[in-house]
């Protein structure tokens, strides 16, 4: 546990970095700092291992001042990720890696053997030891950055605007990654970013900063975008944060109809009975492995010969659809957004389609959600 | 313009050739010999000197900003000062021992070291520096592991400057009697009438510089490898900083 009490920075020329913070930092978990640029996120973190002291107020970790350790020792003790990486330039991966092993007095074999373990651990080639930093890609720095922040296997790992600076696919596989590292490792992480989504994604706490280093909200990332304390958190995460928060809901608790999906051997007479008793007006068609084919609309089959099958008319293109086990709310919302039918295509692990949710299901579905939030909001504000 | 003219020129110049072949036969033990080692040690030992002097001073030049301005103002006056000047001012205290020659000459490589220490150490990145605290190296450390390292390329380069330009300038030593190959040139040619000597003189000399320089580069190579094929930052500061060197130097051998 880390506990920021009291705790602010007030640099020489007058600004306040940080004010008076109380925040508790539990421990195996991942805290998320956001906030506006210069909203002292960088500055709380590094007060965390004492490469900023704080002017008021202390910050202590499972309850010990961190004033009263050599900053040396503190800082081998925790990991530290920057945004740039902060490679070494004159080092190998490899070397980079066992920096902090080799500081600690390992021997060299031995941090090296720990180097390597590290590097599989997050998904580096083995080959790719041997380079210098400048000769692999942004996204494998930022890899090569979180091994070496553990390669002593810290407790803490501070990690500042890690992947900001790589693309939004390469950065989506490091947070994948991470979450998959922190699932095995439960190390306590304190995380900053400016992103709302990276925070929603990764964080099982969320700290929103304000502009001059006070927090705004200390939350679980459901409870803050179900119920931001104020105009401020409101503004900061989104005017989509309702849509955001259907991340939360499971996909597969949605009414999946069977009825309306027809093969593609079907034929239009049969077809239009099958609307006829639905009373839908789109209907979905599958091929024989019940691979997703496209929709076709009631109306054009009114004028369709009877005997002529599903399969040799021209459908409508679904989008995408939704894996009804793993996705969530926001997927199916998103999957019937991009289908000109309105409905959502659910399929299983294999791509072959359980179902579909109709429009009308779908917003029955997510409606009662947005009135809890508001349920929510108004708890809270009593408590 | 008649054959004969070319003729007896050629025959001049292979008996010119010839005579610079014997003296050098008969003279290489002493003095060729000895001069040539005298010239190395004189230029070898005032170029560590200054290394030795101007990595303290960078170290202070860059870590307190404020110093630089007028320290770089300092070791640019001391480069103006006359060699030949400096040279009769130190004979009193330390006479015709080899000092006289390899303080000045030592003095003199700070005009070049000193900007390339402070600017090597100034262009390792800040996130790897505030990194390397993270991590947890103390100051020494980081100093000798993670920026000396760094700055090595650019300290390099000026070295490579600095000690070409005191090879060409320990001659002028041999003025108050000290200066290996200058003596070659001054007291055996020049003072003779004798050119043999000179052009072996300034042959070795050069042959020294070049082979110093081949030196600096492989040693460069091997304690850098990973700033080979490397197109960055560091190789343009690089670049620059031998060519601003390059134009001291020229200007240093006229005085
Ligand atoms: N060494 C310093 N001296 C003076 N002021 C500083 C110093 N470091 C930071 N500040 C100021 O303190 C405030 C908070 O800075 P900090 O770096 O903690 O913000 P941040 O939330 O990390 O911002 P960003 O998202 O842009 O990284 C800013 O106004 C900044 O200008
Ligand atoms: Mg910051």
């Amino acid at each position: 546990m880390i506990t920021f009490e009291g705790a602010g920075k007030r640099y020489p020329d007058g600004t306040v970095a940080v004010d008076q913070l109380d925040l508790k930092i539990p421990s195996g978990r991942t805290t998320v700092l956001v906030g506006s640029s210069g909203s002292g996120k960088t500055t709380a973190l590094r007060m965390i291992n004492r490469m900023v002291e704080p002017t008021q107020g202390t910050v202590a970790i499972d309850g010990t001042d961190v004033r009263s350790r050599d900053p040396v020792l503190l800082r081998r003790s925790i990991g530290y990720v920057i945004q740039q990486a902060g490679l070494f330039p004159h080092r190998t991966a490899v070397d980079n890696i066992a920096t902090v092993p080799l500081l600690l007095g390992w021997p060299k074999a031995r941090a090296r053997a720990r180097a390597r373990e590290l590097m599989e651990l997050v998904g580096l080639e083995p080959g790719q030891g041997r380079r210098y930093p400048h000769q692999l890609s942004g996204g494998q720095q930022q890899r090569v950055g979180v091994a070496r922040a553990l390669a002593a296997d810290p407790p803490i790992l501070l990690m500042d605007e890690p992947f900001s600076a790589v693309d939004p696919l390469v950065r989506a596989g490091l947070q994948d990654e991470l979450l998959r590292l922190q699932a095995e490792l439960h190390k306590t992480i304190v995380f900053v970013t400016h992103d709302i989504d990276e925070a929603v994604k990764l964080g099982d706490t969320i700290a929103v900063l304000r502009p001059g280093g006070r927090l705004a909200q200390v939350d679980t990332p459901e409870r803050l975008l179900a119920e931001p304390v104020d105009e401020f958190v409101a503004g900061f995460i989104g005017y989509d944060r309702g849509v955001r928060r259907l991340s939360f809901f499971p996909a597969r608790d949605l009414p999946l109809r069977s009825d309306i999906v027809l093969s593609a051997e079907t034929t239009a007479e049969q077809a239009r009975s099958v609307a006829a008793a639905s009373g839908q007006p789109w209907l979905f068609v599958v091929d024989k492995d019940r691979r997703p084919i496209g929709w076709i609309g009631s109306a054009g089959l009114a004028g369709e010969e009877g005997p002529r099958p599903l399969g040799t008319m021209g459908v409508i293109g679904y989008g995408h659809g939704f894996t009804v086990s793993t996705d969530s709310l926001r997927a199916a919302l998103d999957a019937a957004v991009l289908s000109p039918a309105g409905g959502a295509v659910g399929v299983d692990t294999d791509g072959t389609v359980i179902g579909v949710v109709t429009q009308s299901d779908l917003g029955a579905a997510i409606w009662p959600l947005g009135d809890a939030g508001g349920v929510l909001a108004a708890t809270s504000d009593n408590g | 313009m008649g054959e004969g003219t070319t003729a007896s020129r050629a025959a001049d110049a292979v008996a010119a050739v010839a005579e610079v072949w014997d003296w050098t036969a008969a003279n290489l033990d002493d003095p060729i010999g000895p001069k040539l080692l005298e010239h190395a040690q004189l230029s070898f030992t005032s170029v560590l000197l200054g290394l030795l002097i101007a990595l303290p001073l960078g170290l202070a030049g860059a870590r307190w900003r404020p110093l630089y301005p007028p320290m770089l103002t300092g070791v640019n006056v001391l480069y103006a000062v006359p060699s030949l000047a400096l040279f009769f001012l130190l004979l009193p205290y330390t006479g015709f021992s080899p000092w006289t020659a390899i303080i000045p000459l030592a003095l003199y490589t700070l005009a070049i070291l000193v900007p390339n220490v402070v600017d090597g150490l100034n262009q390792v990145p800040d996130h790897v520096r505030q990194a390397a605290a993270a991590m947890g190296f103390g100051p020494l450390r980081r100093l000798l592991q993670v920026e000396l390292p760094i700055a090595l390329p650019v300290i390099v380069a000026g070295l490579r400057v600095a000690s070409v330009a005191t090879i060409s300038m320990v001659s002028v030593a041999s003025l108050v009697g000290l200066g290996g190959l200058g003596q070659l040139i001054l007291t055996h040619g020049f003072k003779r009438n004798f050119p043999a000597p000179v052009i072996v003189g300034i042959i070795l000399s050069v042959a020294l510089a070049f082979l110093a320089d081949a030196v600096l580069v492989a040693l460069q190579r091997w304690l850098t490898p990973w700033a080979r094929g490397r197109e960055s930052g560091a190789t343009t500061t690089r670049n620059r900083h031998i060519a601003r060197a390059a134009v001291a130097r020229s200007r240093k051998a006229t005085t």
